[in-house]
């Protein structure tokens, strides 16, 4: 048998079934483990508890929720929050982060000085305690109610953020703002993908104008359609008694959350951005320069270019990683799909399908970013080494 | 069984994929005997040595090295590979350890020599390649011939019986190609049996028992330095040595 | 009139670096004034009107006064020590020196050599533990359940480094395996965890293993966190790894064949020691992640600095100092982020040059 093991195609069949084999012995073992550790709690499994009322409450929630629906919509209700956070989180912290790359690459010293202090401060240290940090700021501000003979649009208190609003329900403006995300991203693929490389710029022009002329319709659509019955259609925050009626809140957790993984984001978006300016070598300003283009041009059309398509694997990586972090809103009391799992696992006990959803959920969501952003830099990417100079 | 051939190659095959990059290698090489292997590029002489000492995998045929078969029983292997030398085109010295720590390292864990005798040996080549001042630096101090010295002493250390070359001088500039090219001439009057992949004609006329010509894998004429410079029989070899030698 | 060069003055070295245009200039003045502005009040809050010492406390707090540093002078042991017990403090505080001098000899190159390396890592872990722990040579025992502050993030990211660094080079060497079987099902497991939220996963090691593990495997819930960690840890550094490998030339290890040099001897002394050269900075860059996100530990219930940090303002005394207790905090921790990541700089700088 041993003189079998010498030969190396037997090997090597030996140790794939082996390392495979490994795995399905680690799974079934953990089955049987844990359905036996289920019966002996009485604990029933399955995803039947889908289907049961929760029981308690969500504070932030775009789409109604109350205390008798079901677990299924609670989820639902905390995958719809991380999104929210996600989005609004990532494109503050690419706008910052892109600010703060081009102030680190200007020129300028005393630019190049702020962003080098803001990336060296917010970068080293942990999210959770700019989380924590932000939070204790904003829960101490002034109460309401010591807003008496405060005037002008926007209120912040120690109970949020009132500002004037439409009174269109949370997930006609989510849907709104995703649009534009998805529009802007149509945009970006149509000005720089290689595919429309033959297309004339007056068609491009076009058909960039009917990209954002569809936004803006179908945002009229869904904000009329979110419209709340009964109401005027702007509401302004006015304080009466001991807090603020109407307007738009938002809440500290929420505030919290969006500053803190928008100032860290923009920090580490901030380096990429400024690896990629690295990365465009000198000879291709310099050309530009040789031609009669001066500083701003040489920017926008030939540096600024280049260096996106520089580091959009990096910084597909980034969003990824930063839409994970927006878990921690369960450190500061966020509702987000994380805090919505651990809720249920303590309300229900049915920890083995929620940690699978959980899992699920996000695997899924990781996945279809990627994807996407993949796609987008397939399309945009430099075909070659033209980079190398 | 005794046997005189230190490399048998029979109607071996091998394909990369669909591609049939050797074609029915028929090849025996007795021991003590050089054989310098020529041809254009992608004709498969690189590949055809690396099959001896299992660099690349073949698909059909056989191939017998000092009458050990070469198969897929992993002793066989490694019994080849500590019998077989190999200098490589681009050195392939280890950056990260000095010269004498390169020539030591495989004694040491493959023949199970202690650090004493390794470094007997290895300042025994070292001298022996003109270069024993050097085994204190680090490769990326010396120059290219002086490594790829470095490297012919590093096969030699295990001791072959049989040193492969795949075209040594190849990735040197003009005027370092001499100091190896003696080495080389060196080993061969002492005897070792060479299987050398080259453009370097003079070497072969020098030093070569016999000439291969290859030629879209296969082995198309095969003869001594004399006949095959002189003399070539087939029209590939001609047009081969046309070019070659024409300038 | 023809030209002479001379060197450029200060006057126009700063005019060139800050005043060259038009915008440049007026961008260096709005900079320059908010810059002026904000260190002007960082410097008026935080040293001129601050109280700096315990016995001075009512002059700060609820809007009077500066920067409440006092709260530090008051609550500092709790911040670093945690719950530790007040006699036994001075063992957490030479555990944590230990550590850091561990740390600080790693950087030395006569170290650079796997079994120095690892000798010197798990001897300056031992004698961390022995402190901590106690029970023998005559000091007392503590639990892990009464270490908290900056010792337990010490801990626990030493130990998810120690042990999840060999893992990682496992992983990496199964994903490179010449076997697809066994290289692609490693490369769904680490995309998968790589995935997932670091959170997720210690949340799911504390509260979910125990339901699918026999009873006898279970353990305690600090090291369970920890398990879940460095898995998390190795996956990050096994990519890190494959891609110093990738970057090192086919050739060394034909060369390393060539000699008759078997997988482990190959490894061991070609393949890995180049890699982990090559893939030094985004390691250390994932070093100072490591350290960072061990603050997620304080959601899963653990009382490690940041937890300790909060207890510190969080009674009826201090209620008020949050922003000074966070920047204690954020202090602690950009110490040693900000030397590893320095450090991180350095070598990469040095491994520039001698690629030349």
């Amino acid at each position: 048998m041993f003189a079998a093991l010498k030969d190396k195609s037997t090997r090597d069949s030996a140790a794939q079934l082996g390392f495979v084999g490994i795995f399905i012995l680690l799974i079934v073992v953990f089955g049987f483990t844990a359905r036996s550790n289920l019966e002996a709690q009485g604990m029933t499994s399955g995803f039947g508890f889908l289907e049961r009322a929760t029981g308690w409450g969500i504070s932030f929630s775009l789409i109604d929720f109350s205390t008798s629906d079901t677990y299924l919509k609670a989820i639902w209700v905390g995958i719809l929050n991380s999104l929210f956070l996600g989005v609004i989180a990532l494109t503050l912290a690419t706008v910052l982060g892109v600010a703060i790359g081009v102030m680190r690459v200007s020129g300028n010293k005393m630019a190049q000085l702020i962003a080098t202090t803001y990336v060296e401060i917010f970068r080293n240290l942990p999210l959770l305690l700019q989380v924590f940090f932000w939070y204790a700021i904003l829960t101490t501000l002034p109460r309401p109610r010591d807003f008496a003979d405060a005037t002008g649009p926007i209120f912040f208190t120690g109970r949020g953020v009132y500002l004037p609003g439409l009174n269109v329900t949370g997930l006609s403006v989510f849907l709104v703002f995703a649009a534009l995300v998805v529009t802007f991203g149509l945009w970006i693929w149509l000005k720089s993908a290689r595919k429309f490389a033959r297309v004339s710029m007056s068609q491009k022009k076009t058909r960039a104008r009917g990209i954002w002329i569809t936004w803006l319709v179908l945002s009229a659509g869904l904000l009329w359609w979110g419209r709340i019955p009964d109401s005027s259609l702007v509401s302004q925050p006015f304080l009466k008694g001991l807090n603020f009626r109407e307007g738009i809140r938002i809440s500290p957790e929420l505030m919290a959350c969006i500053v803190s993984i928008s100032i860290y984001g923009g920090a580490y978006i901030g380096e990429i951005v400024r690896a990629g300016f690295n990365a465009v070598g000198k000879g291709q300003s310099e050309a530009g320069h040789a031609l009669g283009l001066s500083q701003f041009q040489t920017f926008v059309y030939i540096r600024l270019p280049l260096a996106i398509r520089a580091v959009l694997p990096t910084l597909i990586n980034q969003y990824v990683w930063l839409f994970k972090s927006t878990t921690i809103g369960i450190a500061v009391g966020f509702v987000d799909f994380f805090m919505v799992i651990s809720t249920s696992i303590n309300q229900s006990g049915q920890t083995l399908e929620l940690i699978a959803i959980l899992m699920g959920g996000f695997l899924v969501i990781n996945y279809s970013m990627a994807w996407v952003l993949n796609r987008v830099n397939d399309a945009i990417k430099l075909k070659g080494n033209q980079l190398r100079t | 069984m005794t046997n005189s051939h230190a490399v048998r190659i029979q109607n071996m095959d091998k394909y990369y994929g669909t591609f049939h990059a050797l074609k029915g290698i028929d090849l025996s090489v007795a021991q003590g005997e050089k054989v310098v292997v020529c041809g254009p590029s992608g004709s498969g002489k690189s590949t055809l040595i690396r099959c001896i000492n299992r660099l690349e995998e073949y698909h059909a045929g056989s191939i017998n090295v000092f009458g050990t078969e070469l198969d897929d029983n992993l002793d066989n292997i490694d019994e080849i590979r500590r019998e077989t030398g190999m200098v490589f085109q681009h050195f392939n010295l280890f950056p990260h350890m000095t010269i004498l720590e390169n020539c030591t390292l495989a004694p040491m864990l493959v023949r199970k020599q202690s650090r004493a005798e390794a470094e007997e040996i290895a300042m025994e080549y070292l001298h022996k390649v003109k270069i024993p001042e050097q085994a204190d630096k680090f490769p990326g101090q010396l120059s290219g011939g002086q490594q790829q010295r470095v490297a012919i002493a590093r096969a030699l250390c295990m001791k072959p019986k049989i040193m492969l070359f795949d075209e040594p001088t190849s990735a040197l500039d003009p005027e370092m190609i001499a100091e190896v090219l003696d080495v080389m001439v060196k080993l061969a009057d002492e005897g070792m049996t060479m299987i050398c992949v080259t453009h370097e004609m003079g070497f072969a006329r020098q030093v070569a028992d016999r000439v291969v010509f290859m030629s879209d894998g296969e082995v198309v004429e095969q003869a001594d330095p004399k006949t095959f410079f002189n003399a070539p029989q087939q029209e590939r070899t001609k047009a081969f040595l046309g070019q070659i030698l024409g300038h | 009139m023809a030209k002479t060069y001379h060197p450029p003055s200060v006057i126009e070295a700063i005019r060139a670096d800050y005043f060259s245009t038009r915008l440049n200039s007026v961008v260096t003045v709005t900079f320059a004034t908010f810059v002026a502005w904000a260190i002007w009040q960082l410097v008026n809050w935080g040293l001129i009107n601050a109280t700096f010492s315990e016995e001075n406390k009512d002059a700060c707090g609820h809007g009077a006064g500066g920067a409440c540093w006092a709260v530090i002078d008051a609550r500092w042991r709790l911040v670093l020590f945690g719950l530790y017990p007040f006699e036994e403090q001075w063992r957490s505080g030479i555990a944590c020196v230990a550590i850091v001098i561990t740390g600080i000899l790693s950087c030395v190159p006569w170290f650079w050599n796997a079994r120095r390396l690892s000798g010197l890592w798990v001897g300056g872990f031992l004698v961390f533990y022995i402190l901590m722990r106690g029970g023998i040579l005559g000091l007392t025992p503590v639990f892990e359940q009464n270490w908290g502050g900056l010792s337990l993030t010490i801990f626990i990211f030493a130990t998810t480094t120690l042990l999840g660094m060999p893992l990682a080079i496992v992983f990496a060497l199964l994903r490179r395996s010449e076997l697809p079987w066994i290289a692609r099902t490693m490369g769904v497991v680490i995309d998968t965890i790589r995935s997932l939220p670091l959170l997720s996963i210690m949340f799911t090691f504390a509260i979910v293993l125990p339901f699918v593990l026999p009873g006898w495997m279970i353990g305690d819930k600090l090291y369970r966190v920890i398990v879940g960690y460095a898995l998390f840890f190795a996956c990050y550094q096994a990519e890190i790894i494959r891609g110093g490998m990738q970057a090192l030339s086919p050739g060394q290890e034909e060369a390393a064949k060539a000699l008759g040099m078997g997988y482990w001897h190959r490894i061991g002394y070609i393949v890995l020691p180049q890699a982990f050269r090559n893939a030094l900075p985004p390691t250390i860059n994932q070093l100072v992640i490591t350290f960072k996100e061990t603050s997620l530990v304080v959601i899963i219930g653990f009382f490690e600095i940041l937890a300790s940090g909060n207890a510190a303002y969080g009674n009826a005394d201090w209620n008020f100092a949050h922003v000074e207790v966070y920047c204690f905090v954020g202090f602690i921790y950009f110490i040693f982020v900000f030397a590893l990541s320095r450090y991180g700089a350095h070598l990469e700088r040095r491994m520039a040059v001698a690629q030349r």
